[in-house]
């Protein structure tokens, strides 16, 4: 992978990496990517991809409100203004 | 349906718990097996939970820095369903960072192996394993993604049971990778592991992916051995193994040998499913919702976030990185779409061979490495580790890894496997089998 690439995905990650990270894990990306396509010489041509190992069917609940005992505590450990967790400027 | 076979009598002492509590703290301060030590137990027989899985009240943070602080204000639905049944939390045990590792030393509190301290304890479930290992009547709720029970459980000679993907509900799970994550339990002893599963499995409002079958004993007279799985295992784990086989067949079990030509693959399947999995579930950890306060808020979003996310440990970039490469618009088909298919392939010809038949292989290639000896190796060594426990794991069989050997004193597990919801034919063989074969402990608190 260019450096420009590697780049540009640590950007779309949102991933800051310091110069000794950066280069442990760039070093080892090439190599692992390189891994991972070994794969194609699997033939896979008339499966259907498995997004679950398992059939699961579908399973929608009610739409009802349940109070939470003590929503409070749900906010704990947060910075909070009235009942909303206060959050960096988008 | 309950199985056939007669369980063996389970050992039930009354627990002295302040005595516990005072040998486990220092057992603790060598071992490094629990995050948190709840000394407020006083009651029901023990159970620990691996520190993915919320507690109410304890700290849950899933083996990362991100999460220091976080305080559940629920119980995961495996946790409240063993209160309920009168079972006392002992505390949170160790594990690799989001289960992000194969030897429980990518996290600050690395767990030793209490067969030999310059050892791992394996991972991810590590602090599980070596709780197991060293109390009696003791269990511990684990989870596994990849191989993160039956690894530690090999390492440290206990039981490791993973049922089928789905049995039991993951409300309160701190995920890694949502289409792999299962709930666990490790034991000294198989019928420890059938009470507690027909506790905490079943149906749960809470999460829709949890499934209720009828699960199976079927009974399976024939064992599989996927030549190229062993093929990779270690001359000293071979040589054990073949004995292992000699043993069962002696037992009345065909042994059959069988090729298996891609299931090599299944490591680069697993690791690109579970790292674009984990790449998306870790975007919620932004410095401010759960955990660690980044606390600077004159910072726009992205740089918050950006600085946020340098808490994370370098394993857990790298996945990160990784992930969102797999997912990439431009190579999603090569990669992540590719792998579900190979994921179908993998879960067919798997299926195919354990019609009439188990499928068994030695749970790890090595015994327990040192730990500078893990740390050293590089991420495709480590991610090599887990040839034979994934299989199972990406294709959600049941699998369960028990005790069979020791070499120089370190312990050696065999991973059985069977199809979907045939588990409880999983606890039937080990039962069987700890009948004639006595496993080992240098603890026994």
């Amino acid at each position: 992978m260019q450096d420009s690439d590697f780049e540009r995905l640590l950007s779309v990650c949102r991933l800051r990496l310091g110069d000794g990270e950066k280069a442990q894990i760039k070093k080892d990306i090439d190599s692992i990517i390189s891994y991972f396509s070994t794969i194609e010489s699997v033939d896979t041509s008339k499966l259907e991809p498995s997004y679950h190992p398992i059939e699961i069917e579908e399973r929608l609940r009610e739409d009802r409100v349940e109070p939470f005992e003590n929503p409070d505590a749900l906010l704990k450990g947060t910075k909070t203004y009235r009942f909303y967790v206060v959050g960096p400027e988008i | 349906m309950r199985s056939a076979s007669e369980p063996k009598k389970q050992r039930k002492e009354k627990v002295v718990y302040p005595k516990l509590l005072r040998e486990l703290t220092k057992l603790n301060e060598e071992l490094h097996f629990f995050t948190v030590i709840n000394d407020n137990i006083s009651e029901g027989a023990p159970f620990s939970v691996k520190d993915n899985l919320c507690v109410k009240g304890f700290e849950s943070r899933a083996g990362s820095k991100i999460l220091k602080g976080y305080l559940p204000q629920f119980n995961a639905t495996p946790v409240e369903r063993m209160i309920a049944k009168g079972f006392g939390f002992l505390g949170k045990t160790t594990m690799d960072e989001f289960g992000f590792g194969s030897f429980g030393v990518n996290t600050d509190i690395v767990a030793r192996n209490p067969f030999d301290e310059k050892c791992v304890a394996g991972g991810s479930s590590s602090g599980a394993a070596v709780a197991t290992a060293v109390m009696k009547n003791h269990i511990a709720i684990a989870e596994s993604t990849g191989g993160s029970i039956s690894n530690p459980a090999s390492f440290c000679g206990v039981v490791g049971f993973t049922p089928t993907y789905g049995l039991i509900s993951r409300y309160g799970l701190i995920d890694y990778a949502n289409s792999l994550d299962k709930i666990g339990i490790m034991a000294r002893e198989s019928n420890q592991i059938r009470e507690t599963f027909d506790i905490i499995k079943g149906k749960d409002g809470y999460d829709s992916t949890c499934v209720d079958k009828k699960l199976t004993a079927l009974k399976k007279k024939k064992i599989v051995v996927i030549d190229q799985l062993t093929n990779g295992v270690s001359e000293e784990i071979k040589s054990t193994f073949q004995v292992l086989l000699a043993r069962l067949e002696n037992q009345g079990y065909a042994i059959e040998h069988v090729s298996f030509d891609f299931i090599d693959k299944a490591i680069p399947a697993y690791y690109i499913i579970s790292m674009a999995e984990a790449s998306t579930n870790l975007a919620k950890y932004d410095g401010y919702k759960y955990g660690m306060q980044y606390g600077d808020f004159t910072k726009k979003y992205n740089e918050f976030f950006t600085n946020a996310r340098e808490n994370f440990g370098t394993e857990a970039k790298r996945r990160i990185v990784l992930g969102t490469f797999v997912r990439g618009a431009s190579v999603k088909d090569k990669y992540y779409t590719k792998a579900l298919k190979v994921r179908t392939a993998l879960t067919n010809k798997l299926s195919s061979l354990m019609k009439d038949a188990f499928i068994l292989s030695p749970t790890m290639p090595i015994t327990a490495p040192k730990i500078e000896e893990a740390r050293k190796l590089s991420p495709l060594q480590t991610y090599a580790m887990d040839s034979l426990t994934i299989p199972p794991n990406l294709s959600g069989f049941p699998h369960v890894s028990f005790p069979y050997a020791y070499i120089k004193g370190m312990p050696v597990g065999a991973q059985l496997i069977t199809s979907h919801f045939n588990d409880y034919a999983l606890l039937d063989f080990v039962s069987e089998w700890e009948k004639s074969f006595e496993y080992q402990f240098k603890h026994n608190l």
